[in-house]
């Protein structure tokens, strides 16, 4: 038991409902702030801010609603996690959409493949009509 | 640099004095925390006044903005075609180091972008350029090479090899 109360103390997690670009905004401009607070230096928090941009308005362009939550860890690995969630009708070709280049929106194609290059762990979960959940690592050197 | 909720800059980014005229070159001091729709309007509004103060260069001033995601690039990129047609040339100016260091491993880079440091180097480079036409049309049949201006220091070409000087998706 005591074990599973220092790992809460070293748990912290935030929720961000997104369901607006106004709530993508506050979403990453916070991120900015947890990844420094918890000792990124400022090159690496603001590419968790970014990835939560991404993320963040993928939600809201395809979706128009969906969470993302942002734990930091700090016991033996320290790390900062951003799982971004919704209900939508998930990703056809999740495959495609992580190398890039590929947007049905007429955008980059860079958000998802961009995103996956500025963390350590990417990971993609879309059941068609169940929804999508992404997963960001980024790990505190 | 004022603070304000996100929500409340679309309604009045028009109030703001974001977008300046300064010799033939618009001024624009890019805010931070824009939504994707906020930077489209702020877009519009640069076109609008590049037609206005019949500007030959637009500055995108990024010295306050910290969180430059790909939305943000295509911006940039877009805006700069779209001035292109209007006969104005972008001038990117204050990306931060981490800003520049996301954006290259996001992805993103800048072709046919000028991007300096600061605004005087932005400045310098106007007129710089405006030396060169003026030497042109005095010698409209001097090549554009010859035309380089005497005593010459800079070397804006050297912008050339910036890792902003391309835009690839990598």
């Amino acid at each position: 038991m005591a074990q599973v109360q220092t790992s809460e103390e070293q748990s912290k997690k935030e929720y961000f409902p997104i369901n607006s670009l106004v709530d993508v905004v506050r979403a990453r401009r916070r991120g900015l702030e947890i990844a420094q607070e918890m000792g990124f230096p400022l090159a690496e928090a603001t590419k968790i801010a970014v990835v939560i941009s991404e993320l963040g308005r993928n939600i809201e362009r395809y979706v128009g609603q969906g969470a993302i939550t942002v734990t930091t860890h700090l016991g033996r690995e320290k790390y900062i996690m951003i799982v971004a969630q919704d209900q939508g009708s998930g990703i056809p070709d999740v495959d495609r959409v992580l190398v890039g280049g590929y947007s049905t929106s007429g955008g980059l194609g860079l958000g998802v493949s961009g995103s996956k290059r500025l963390v350590d762990k990417f990971d993609i979960q879309s059941i068609a009509g169940v929804g999508t959940t992404v997963k960001a690592i980024k790990l505190l050197r | 640099m004022r603070d304000f909720e996100p929500s409340e800059l679309g309604e009045t980014m028009e109030t703001f004095t974001v977008v300046q005229k300064l010799e033939d070159l618009l001024l624009v001091s890019v805010p931070r925390d824009l939504t994707d729709s906020d930077v489209l309007r702020l877009r519009q509004r640069v076109l609008r006044d590049i037609r206005r103060y019949d500007s030959r260069w637009v500055l995108l001033d990024f010295s306050l903005v910290d969180i430059c995601d790909s939305f943000f690039g295509r911006f940039i990129h877009s805006t700069a075609q779209m001035a292109k047609l209007m006969g104005a040339d972008v001038i990117v100016a204050g990306l931060q180091d981490a800003v520049i260091e996301t954006m290259v491993e996001l992805g993103m880079t800048l072709p046919n972008i000028h991007a300096v440091l600061d605004l005087d180097d932005a400045l310098a480079l106007s007129r710089e350029y405006k030396t060169r036409e003026q030497v042109q049309a005095e010698d409209p049949l001097e090549s554009p090479d010859s035309s380089r201006v005497e005593g010459e220091s800079t070397d804006w070409d050297a912008f050339a090899d910036s890792p902003l000087s391309d835009w690839t998706e990598v």
